[in-house]
């Protein structure tokens, strides 16, 4: 395996994190593959921003049962605090040194959604946020397990309310539909016997935390995929995950996120194998993706969108602009369509080419230009300190691909770096 | 057959090229169809809109919100008008206006978010879509642009191939696109491919954009100086400029009204019937108003029964007001029977919204129904 160029060293930086930072990259350049990626793979996380101000679960549960002027003061609480836990991950994701970290906690974000929105309550989403964390590069099948039990998704969900006398779907389906094996792979009755499998699974209105209420578990025999038994939750998912389609699936989803916009079929199906032997473990998988062939390919570099938030969040970590205020950060991430807590419904974001439309090309394109924007002769203005490197350098570092307009004519780094922004290049990677 | 198929069969037909330019170019293509969305956010209790004013089951359940049999404006039908409604009347005299009553889809969701996704993406209550209704419909009317939404909103005219563009107003959109610079589209890879043809859409858009609104048509109607008059101002600007979009979206938000409903819906739809008005009137006098819809929607109608805080709860089935020269006024589906109410104590539909969009895509856009199986309505 040769040692990593430094156009190589961009691309594993900028694939992984936020942005293309060029310490990071020139940390990396020169060594070999395998080192580069084990150090992406096992630095340490960096600490976390402090936590938000949010009113627990305990106080504000109870007040949307009382009367209408209650209730209303508990949805402006939820919406106040929401703001701030949004802000918070957003000024996480400026100031971490582990990006890498912030993506796979987003990629989880994304499969396993929740919305600050359906359950009006920020402060589980923090938790569910901090779980997502921690399981970040670790084990899906325990990451699964342990979403299964989480407050905020058992609301988003309605598995709190999956009871004995009266069953809930939501969330057996999507656990079917979304979160592992897909459509096509089971049928209604499948749903309803998993609802059944979970019913009793809740939140302890005294503690907020999960709990399992055994008087509201229908403990009939039912059959799921197949099987007949008196299944429990645990039960279900462990049939999940020994169905090849679950790790096939996830396959596919990290490809779109990490490798190319067109998996591999034969490919996908050998790493769903691997994973799905390895025990889920993550870690493992993240190597053998980073040190595919595919994902170091030429032709597969510029296959994938930026999302807004490696859009918004990257450019500013790659580049050394004056920043817009974390409000603005996370209205620019509406307007392009990625509110972060609040995902558009259960499916999450699609992603790739879904990012780009008219609408939001044009809010991209105003953001990238006001942010470079200056006197482009002024070489040291307003602490604006870009690398002393080659112009062919800076384009390696700001483009995955050649630029697809031509370069100003007239010399100097902040011009260049401005219309390279502008490139419609700098909007892939 | 359209002007489109036309020509593309004459570059089948060897003998049709043989024709005169003149011939072809001449080929009869209607003045452009325009569609109007008025969309009424928080969802707006229909039975306080177009009120049921002969039914006493309506009074029993709204004892301090019913309005009154002497304050209704009489439409016939032993249906009424809510009295802020006034200045669409003389619509509704001319035959230009149309009621479609009961709309809504089987399990409706009380979810504003879910239920403003279910309307804007058309799609069952169980399932979900990234397209709106109008998102992949539009790209077969013509090429080019497609449709302008003032405001944030814009989902029922997005999709991958739909060119759209969203505004806060016509000055912040003419300072962003003065902004983009032109790109001929690449096929280097499929995702760079989709994102500079989008970008060259956006361009030419932009282009056509920003020549006529730096010369904005004189409406010579006065719109209300409110946020909503304003926007639908521009919208009527941009039409009567003749800017060659489809469809234009805007948002008029408030209607959530679980507290003190009356004050608050009342303002609201004052707001609204003295900006459909003046833009109707606009229209008249550019003599487009043959060529355009304006059609209202809103998530959710409200809970029949009034709650304690002289308010309304998260409802289903509500109404939809469709108006324009074209327009079959009426009113359209089942009378809401109050005796008959689900287990939350709310309507059920008698006409399922994509009913209503079958209508627009087949009768007003002339394309194919993609929601056939729901049948049409006759409002125009």
């Amino acid at each position: 395996m040769g040692l990593l160029a430094f156009k190589d060293a961009v691309h594993l930086v900028s694939r992984t994190g936020l942005g293309a930072e060029w310490d990071m990259i020139k940390q990396l350049e020169g060594r070999s593959q395998e080192d580069a990626v084990n150090w992406v793979l096992h630095s340490a996380a960096s600490g976390l921003r402090p936590t938000p101000r949010m009113t627990p679960w305990l106080k504000l549960e109870p007040m949307r049962l009382n009367d209408m002027k209650t209730r209303n003061s508990a949805w402006s609480i939820s919406q106040r605090e929401g703001k701030l836990l949004q802000a918070w991950w957003v000024e996480q994701m400026l100031a971490t040194h582990t990006p890498f970290i912030e993506r796979m906690t987003l990629f989880w974000h994304n499969h396993f959604t929740s919305s600050i929105q359906k359950t009006l309550q920020p402060s589980l989403l923090y938790q569910q946020n901090l779980l997502l964390r921690r399981h970040a590069t670790g084990n899906f099948a325990e990451l699964l397990r342990a979403m299964a039990r989480d407050p905020a998704m058992l609301v988003y969900l309605d598995g709190y309310q999956n009871t004995k006398s009266q069953p809930n779907e939501n969330f057996a389906r999507e656990l079917l539909e979304l979160f592992t094996i897909g459509r096509g792979q089971y049928r209604e009755s499948d749903v309803k016997a998993a609802a059944k499998a979970f019913t009793g699974w809740g939140v302890d209105n005294n503690t907020g935390k999960f709990i399992i209420r055994p008087e509201e578990h229908a403990s009939d025999s039912v059959t799921f995929l197949g099987k007949t038994g008196r299944f429990t939750g645990d039960d279900i998912i462990k049939i999940l995950l020994e169905h090849p389609r679950t790790a096939e699936r996830l396959t596919e989803k990290f490809w779109l996120e990490f490798v190319s916009n067109r998996p591999d079929p034969a490919l996908v199906s050998v790493w769903a194998q691997q994973l799905r032997k390895s025990h889920y473990d993550i870690q493992r998988f993240m190597r053998t993706l980073l040190t595919s062939e595919p994902f170091w390919a030429l032709q597969n570099r510029g296959t994938l969108v930026k999302s807004p938030v490696e859009l918004v969040i990257g450019t500013l970590r790659t580049l050394p602009y004056p920043r817009e205020s974390t409000q603005e950060l996370l209205n620019l991430c509406r307007l392009l369509g990625q509110e972060l807590f609040d995902p558009p419904n259960v499916k999450g974001w699609s992603g790739g080419e879904h990012w780009i439309s008219t609408q939001t090309l044009l809010v991209r394109n105003a953001y990238l230009s006001k942010l470079s924007r200056g006197d482009l002769n002024d070489k040291s203005a307003a602490g604006v300190k870009l690398p002393n490197a080659s112009e062919e350098q800076l384009v390696e570092w700001l483009l995955p691909v050649k630029p697809l307009q031509p370069l100003p004519t007239t010399p100097g780094a902040r011009r260049l770096v401005r219309s390279l922004l502008l490139d419609p290049a700098f909007q892939v990677s | 057959m359209n002007r489109r198929e036309f020509l593309g069969m004459a570059a089948l037909l060897p003998w049709l090229s043989a024709l005169p330019a003149e011939v072809l170019a001449a080929a009869p293509r209607p003045q452009q169809r325009i569609l109007v969305l008025v969309k009424l956010a928080g969802g707006n209790d229909g039975l306080n809109t177009l009120v049921p004013y002969t039914d006493p089951l309506y009074y029993q359940a709204r004892p301090t919100l019913g309005i009154p049999k002497h304050q209704v404006l009489d439409i016939g039908e032993s249906y009424g008008l809510n009295p802020y409604l006034k200045v669409l009347k003389p619509w509704w005299d001319k035959g230009n206006m149309a009621w479609v009553q009961g709309v809504g889809y089987p399990q409706g969701s009380l979810s504003h978010f879910r239920s403003l996704d279910i309307w804007e993406t058309a799609v069952d209550a169980s399932n979900y879509s990234d397209t709106g209704w109008l998102g992949a419909l539009l790209p077969g009317c013509k090429p080019g642009l497609h449709g302008i939404a003032i405001g944030d909103s814009a989902v029922p005219i997005t999709g991958k191939n739909c060119n759209t563009i969203a505004m806060q107003s016509p000055q912040s959109f003419l300072s962003q696109i003065s902004l983009l610079e032109d790109i001929q589209p690449v096929t280097t890879n499929s995702v760079l491919a989709h994102l500079t043809n989008v970008h060259h859409q956006l361009y030419a858009a932009g282009e056509q954009l920003s020549k006529k609104l730096q010369h904005p048509a004189a409406l010579g109607v006065n719109f209300s100086s409110s946020g909503f008059g304003r926007e639908l101002e521009s919208v009527a600007k941009m039409i009567l400029t003749g800017v060659d979009a489809t469809v234009y979206m805007v948002t008029l938000d408030g209607f959530d009204t679980h507290s003190n409903q009356a004050g608050v819906q009342s303002n609201l739809l004052y707001q609204l019937a003295g900006g459909l008005d003046s833009f109707a009137q606009a229209m008249q006098r550019g003599g487009r108003w043959n060529d355009v819809m304006l059609m209202t929607y809103s998530e959710f109608g409200r809970r029949v029964q009034e709650n304690h805080a002289k308010g309304t709860d998260h409802g289903t089935a509500s109404v939809q007001l469709v108006m324009g020269g074209k327009v079959r006024g009426g009113i359209y589906g089942d009378k809401p029977d109050l005796s008959h109410l689900d287990g939350e104590g709310n309507l059920s539909h008698s006409v399922d919204f994509r009913k209503v969009y079958g209508t627009v895509a087949q009768q007003w856009l002339r394309q194919a129904n993609p929601w056939k199986p729901f049948g049409t309505l006759p409002f125009v």
